[in-house]
Order: structure tokens, then sequence, then C-alpha cells
């Protein structure tokens, strides 16, 4: 028995080894998985970003700011290099607490699970949970109930952990009490403004500075590369307008079709609602019946009298006024047992005492109008619309392709597909790739990238057939190229001279204002015309100030007044400011504002402690990026 | 069984030569790696039994913080760090409740709450988090010196910034601006740093601004 053994001692051997290596690399399963295969974009920690992932989020974004926007939200705005990576960073945070979550085996109980499932609004029916929508939504989203729960109770873990961080942050009152005394000081300010203007005509500009100055900045004068294009739109609306619809077509259509435009029988009451609710005692409720009963009898002898009866007694707030009056309805409008008493009356007829939810209803019909079916002249032109979109919708699938491949294949001229599909050859104006006013249909962006390529200005080729729209496709090709041109220096030396002026004048209103601050500071005279004085608080907002200015008139020192400061804001001049007095108004012991700022940073303090918890998180598990993997993701 | 031949027999007592020498220390091999395996996983499955009882105090404590009942999130902290102290959810607990009883005015428990995470969290995030709030209710009580003291010693780089702003908030109610003002241009700098090693969210530009406010407000460039 051991000869077996002996003689395939390789295969012993292998098999020993098999062993050994399952239990030595007992847990290496998963650090191989995590290896990373290229193209991930992100590992955090060990767990990998795929281009799965990536993708998964961007569609959910793209979701999310569809129902925003609506139609005016265009999917390029997430195609930068920023707003990829922006969306990196929220799945890398995502990531992050995920994995500490794990870490820390938080976890969510069966009961928890239970509640929160069964309080989400959209599983409901009349406010209770109801176990077919959650099993139509778990379908419709294409989720596995375990799964959905797996990623439920991983989702309420993390959101612990959100509490426990950023919600349990709080700011002592001191703290809260400091800020409150900083933002409530008050100082008086007066104003001097050293204007650039009264400057100008002593700045010199020299020819040879403004050839210096375009020489240098060449990239501002120069007007981009433009193109002026013909193109082709096949759409379905312009489909629509080819297609024709026969009578005989339309009017099959109208037999087949004739429930659709079928409108209901609808019925017009009048009725008197001694109310009493559904629950309410037996007494109260026989009490209610008694007098609906007496003013039955009162109505049953004036019938005439109803309207008049009906503002006296009616408790309905909706109709009283009107006599009753509840105009036309159709069926499925009123509660059931008010409806069915309407449909079965005659007209004129007046019902005996009916119990609603509401109470007691004495109705009368007081009119009806039919089941109508339109006759075929009057919806023929609904009719027509409609197999007309039909058909075009059809025939634009049709024609796509062969559209498509026509431009593609002879690629040096739109009319063959013109001709085929009777188009319109159009033509645009001018337009460059950013100023695309001239572009007419054309300024989307695939579009714009295909006629500024080689290919459509150098060999003068059809772009291929891109959609714009639905149901829209546009081929395009270049008529005439204009490429990106220097404008010369005689049409921008005035421009140029004018600039360099404005700065030099500014460079000196400055250097005038720093030496008079200087004066100021020294406690000498500067012989400046002062704007009224004027008290700003530093929280109150900007009050007519820029924000650098508030910035430095309360960063001033305070010690002896007055106190002096200046900047030189851009476009204006110099400004120097002259503080002339400071209050610190003094917070009570038991002021409620402190109570509430103390919230306030509460909340910032949250938000601070998070990064800060994120960023520590970072660190811990270590994340590394691909950035070519991150570009190449779409 | 009776008929080996010689060479069998041979093989059979070279077998038995090899386990007399080696048996125990296979056997022994053996029942370690089984005691290991099995140690192991009763421990997973044991802290996470605890963890799933801890989750629903935590719960409970969530709730009770939500109606600002002091009381209740006193119990289920308490309850939370005596019977499941070894789970993540006790400094968690620990945490969300001192923010109750705080603003309800027991400083007491809340100090007590904090102090505990200090000293027994396992995760360095949740005890320097704990440290910069205990700092803050003593800031409270002005017990100046404890607060510079908790202080002292550095955080992880993500908290240092808040750390050092607690600092010259302390150091102003002490009536050093010079010294305070160091402390803010501190925080700045250690914003920076942070900002430079992680990358920051958009807390961190509010952050700045206070910081910059409260450097002005001392007196400060």
């Amino acid at each position: 028995m051991f000869d077996a053994v002996r003689n395939r001692k390789f295969i012993v051997q292998a098999v020993l080894v098999v062993i050994v290596l399952s239990f030595a690399l007992w847990g290496v399963g998963d650090y191989l998985r995590n290896m990373g295969t290229p193209g991930d974009i992100a590992k955090v920690g060990g767990s990998r970003v795929t281009q799965q992932d990536m993708q998964k989020a961007l569609r959910e974004q793209q979701e999310r700011l569809r129902g925003m926007f609506g139609a005016g939200f265009d999917p390029a705005m997430l195609d930068s290099p920023e707003a990829r990576q922006a969306l990196l960073d929220t799945l890398i945070r995502q990531r992050l607490v995920q994995l500490q979550a794990q870490k820390s085996h938080l976890t969510v109980g069966d009961e928890q699970l239970r509640e929160v499932i069964a309080s989400i609004p959209a599983l409901q029916e009349e406010g209770q949970f109801s176990r077919e929508r959650y099993e139509a939504a778990l379908r419709s989203q294409g989720l596995t109930q375990a799964g959905f729960e797996a990623q439920l109770r991983q989702d309420l873990a993390v959101q612990q952990l959100l509490a426990a961080v950023a919600e349990s942050a709080f700011v002592s009152r001191s703290s809260a009490e400091r800020w409150m005394n900083v933002l409530l000081q008050e100082r008086e300010v007066s104003e001097a403004l050293i204007k650039p203007e009264q400057y100008l005509a002593q700045v010199k500009v020299t020819t040879e500075s403004v050839k210096d100055y375009y020489e240098k900045n060449r990239k501002q004068f120069e007007l981009p590369e433009q193109v002026r294009a013909e193109y082709l739109v096949l759409s379905q609306d312009k489909l629509a307008e080819q297609v024709s619809v026969s009578d005989q077509e339309v009017k099959e259509w109208y037999e087949k079709n004739a429930e659709r435009y079928k409108q209901a029988e609808e019925r017009r009451a009048s009725h008197i609602l001694i109310q009493v609710p559904k629950d309410a005692k037996e007494a109260d409720v026989k009490a209610a019946r008694d007098k609906a009963e007496e003013i039955l009898k009162q109505v049953r002898k004036k019938p005439g009298d109803f309207a008049r009866l009906a503002k006296e007694h009616s408790r309905d707030p909706g109709s009283a006024a009107n006599g009753g009056d509840l105009g036309f309805f159709g069926r499925g409008a009123m509660v059931k047992p008010f409806e069915d008493a309407v449909f079965s009356l005659k007209e004129g007829e007046i019902s005996d005492v009916v119990r609603s939810d509401f109470g007691f209803h004495i109705i009368k019909l007081t009119g009806v109008r039919g089941e109508k079916s339109p006759k075929l002249e009057e919806i023929k032109p609904r009719i027509v619309a409609e197999l007309k979109a039909e058909a075009a919708a059809k025939k634009f699938l049709e024609n796509a392709e062969a559209f498509s491949n026509l431009v593609y294949e002879q690629p040096d001229s739109l009319k063959p597909a013109a001709e085929k599909f009777k188009l319109d050859v159009q033509q645009t104006g001018f337009f460059s790739r950013t100023d695309r006013a001239a572009a007419g249909p054309l300024g989307n962006d695939r579009v714009v990238a295909a006629l500024f390529s080689d290919d459509a200005i150098k060999n003068k080729r059809n772009t291929e057939a891109i959609e714009i729209g639905p149901n829209m496709l546009v081929a395009a090709r270049v008529l005439e190229h204009k490429p990106a041109t220097l404008r010369p220096l005689e049409a921008v030396a005035a421009e140029i001279e004018a600039k360099l002026k404005a700065e030099e004048a500014a460079k000196l209103a400055q250097n005038e204002g720093e030496a008079k601050l200087a004066q100021l500071q020294k406690g000498e005279q500067a012989g400046l015309a002062w704007s009224k004085p004027r008290t700003i608080r530093r929280g109150g907002g900007p009050q007519g100030l820029p924000a650098d200015a508030l910035r430095i008139i309360f960063r001033a020192p305070a010690d002896k007044l007055p106190s002096y400061a200046g900047l030189a804001l851009p476009g204006e001049g110099y400004a120097i400011y002259k503080i002339t007095r400071v209050d610190q108004p003094k917070v009570a012991e038991n002021d409620p504002r402190v109570r509430s700022q103390q919230g306030q940073l509460a909340q910032l303090a949250g938000a601070e402690d998070f990064d800060a918890y994120l960023a520590a998180l970072k660190k811990r598990y270590g994340v590394e990026i691909d950035k070519d993997a991150l570009a190449a993701a779409k | 069984m009776a008929a080996f031949d010689l060479e069998e027999q041979e093989q059979i007592s070279e077998l038995k030569a090899w386990w007399q020498q080696y048996g125990k220390l296979v056997v022994t091999v053996a029942v370690a790696a089984v005691v290991t395996v099995v140690g192991f996983n009763f421990w997973q499955s044991y802290q996470r039994r605890q963890a799933g009882e801890a989750s629903a105090v935590f719960a409970a404590l969530q709730k009770a913080a939500a109606e600002r009942d002091a009381k209740k999130a006193r119990e289920a902290a308490g309850e939370l760090l005596g019977k499941y102290g070894d789970t993540a959810y006790a400094a968690m607990g620990a945490l969300v409740s001192a923010r109750i009883q705080y603003e309800s005015g027991d400083l007491q428990t809340a100090k007590a709450q904090l102090q505990w995470v200090v000293n027994e969290a396992k995760d360095a995030e949740m005890r320097d988090m704990a440290r910069l709030r205990l700092a803050g209710v003593l800031l409270d009580e002005k017990a100046y010196d404890d607060v510079l003291k908790l202080l002292g010693e550095e955080p992880m780089a993500a908290f240092a910034p808040r750390y050092a702003e607690l600092k010259g908030d302390v150091l102003m109610a002490q009536g050093k601006p010079t010294e305070a003002r160091k402390a803010y241009q501190d925080a700045l700098a250690k914003l920076d740093a942070a900002e430079r090693e992680t990358g920051r969210g958009q807390s961190s530009s509010a952050l700045r601004e206070v910081l910059q406010t409260k450097l002005d407000a001392a007196g400060g460039q």
C-alpha cells in the first residue's frame, strides 16, 4: 500500500504543498484581492475604489442633480477633473467611515432595522408599512431583500458613528461669550480716500513700455480660432412634416381607440350635511339622524326650498353658501355611499337620508351629463398629430443609422445625405470654441469638439452624426476656418496705454496714502478730508465696506485713539480709516443670545470635529489615489 | 493483515519510530491550532454579540438625546460604560451623553463621562475629541490651570488647530492677550499644516475665519 505513495511521491508532495499553502496563506486571499487590479482609482486602507464604484457614484450624482435642476441639467457639468476629484473625495470619505464602522463592530439590531424600513413613507400605505410596496420597490431597483437590508444596516452603522462624532460636539459657554464679545465690539470710524484720478495727469507712459506690455501679454490679445460650418439636422419633428396620414388611417384609429376619447358620465348634485363624526357616541348619532329626518320632511314638502334649507342647516363649508350645490363630478370623486346615492337618483329627485363618514346627507340630483364620445371631426387634429408623431418616431429610428452611415461614407459633402433624407443644408456664422453665439444648434460640446478637430478643419471631412437632443441628430462640416490671430499692436495700443496709466496712478495714490498714514500714526497732521464718522460693528456684516477694510479697521490697535489703518482698494484708490472710539458692550450673565450663539458654534464645531476625525482616519488607514485611473474614469 | 512483506514491515517500524520521536509535537501543534481557531471564532462572535446589545442601548441613548432627556441619557450611557466598556459604543455613548449633561447644567456628569473617554477609549481620535470637550467644561469652571494642563499634551495633527484655539480662549479669559495671540497664530499655522497633510473639508475655511477674527480681536496681525 505504501508503494503507491512512494511511487507517486510528487503527487503526495503536491497535495501537501497545497494543504500547507492553504494554511500559510490563510487570509492572504483577501490581501491578494485587495492588491488592486490595474484601473482601480484608489485604495482606502485595504479596500479598493474601482471604476465601477466611480461610475455608480457618478450615475447617482447625475440622477440627483437631474432631479434638482430638471431639464436644465447638463451632464457635461460633471465632466471636469475637479468635479471628478470632488466625487472621489466623497467616495473616499464614505469608505473611511465604513471601514471604521466595520472595524469597531458597529451594527444595528433587526428590530431597529425593521423600524427604519417601516418608517420610510414610500413604503407605506395609509400610514402603515406595506409588504407589497416594499417588495415592489426592491424589484424596481433591482435589489434583493437581503442585499438591501445589509446595505441599510451598514448605512445606519455609519450614521451612528456620525452622530457620535458630529452631533455630540458642544462649545463651552465661556468660548461662546468671548466670541459674542468679539462680534459685538463697535468702532467709530471716518474715512478718507486718495483717488488715483488726481495723479493721472502726471503719469507718463512711453511707447516702449506699451510695446513691452504687448510683447509680454500676447495671450490677452489673441483672437481665438474660429470656424463657419454647414450642417444637417435629422429630427423626429422634421420627419413629422414629411409623413402624411390618410383619412382612412385616422378613421381606423378612431374606431379602434374610441374608448380612450370617451368622456365618462357626470352628475351634478346639491346636498345638506348634518355633521356627525364617524366614531361619535350613539346618542349624538341619533340626534343628528333625527335632525336630518326632520329636514328631509321639510324638503319633501317644499322641494323648491332645498337651497334655502341648505344655507340654513348644511354644515358643509364648501357648498352651504351655494345652496348646497357641488357642481358636476364623475365617479370616484366623492365618498362611496354618497356616490352610490347620486348615481341611483333621477334628475330632480331627492334622496333619503344617507350616512357617510362625514355625517348625514340629504341629496338632490340637479343635472346629468351622459357618457359622451366625441365625434371624429372634433378630435381629428389630435389624432393626426398623434399618428404623425408615432410615424415620425418610427421613421427616425429607421433613418438614424442610414443617416450616420451616409455622412461617414461620403465624408466630403453633406449633399448626398441632404438629398436622400430631404433635409436643408444650413449654415452658421463664425464662432470659436468658447464663444458659440453664432453656432446655432452646433453649440453642443461634442459637436464643437468634432468641428475643431484636425479631421474637420484640415481634411474638411464631415463630423460623425451626433445626437444633440432626444431623437435629434446633427452632422456638420467646416466651410471656412480662421486660425487664432494676434491683434496688431496699433489696434490695442490705446487700450494698453490707458491700462498702464491707471495702474501707475493707482501706485502713486498708494504711495501717497501710505506716506500720509505713516504721518498720522506719528501723530502729525496730514491734511485729509475726512468723511462724517459712523459706528460699525465687527459682527454686523458688510455695512457698506469691503471685507478687507472691515478687517483692518477692527485689527487696528485700540490702546491709543485716534488709531489709523489704511489699504489699497482695487479700482478705487487708497483708503485711510480713522478710528475715534471703541465700544465694548457687555454681555449679561444670562443673555439669551449667548445660548443661541453656543448652538451655532456647536454646529460649526461638529462639522470641524467630523472633518478632523476623517482626516485622522485617512492617515490611519492610508489612501492612495491613481491619478491616471481617475483621469480615465468616465 | 498478518501478511505484510518484509519491506512493508520495515516501513511500518520506521513510521513507528518517527511517531515516537515527533508524535507529541504533532499532537501539540494540532491541538494548539484547533484551540486558536476555535478561540478566535468564539472571541469574534462574542464581540459581535456584545456590539449588538450595546447598539440597542446606544439607540436608546440617541433617542433620549434627541428628546433632551438628560436622565435617560445618563442611565443609558452608564449602562454602556458599565456593561459594554469594551465595545466602541461606550466611548460614542459617553460623548453623546456628555453634551446633553453639559447642556442641562450637570457639569459633574459631563466631566466624568468625558474623562472616561480620555482614559479608556481605544481610538486615539475619540480620546483627543473628548479631551478638547473636557477642557471646554473646565474653562466654564474657570479652572484655567487644569485646562492648560489638559491641552498641553499634543493631540493628533488633525485636532491640533482646535486645541490651540481653545488655549487662546483660556489665555484671553486670563487676561493675557499677548500669549493668546501666539496661541491663535499657532492655531492658524496648524490648520495650514493639517490642510497640507490631508486636505480638509469646507469647515476649515469657516474655522480659519473664526481664528483670524479672534486673532484680530486680540490685537494681533
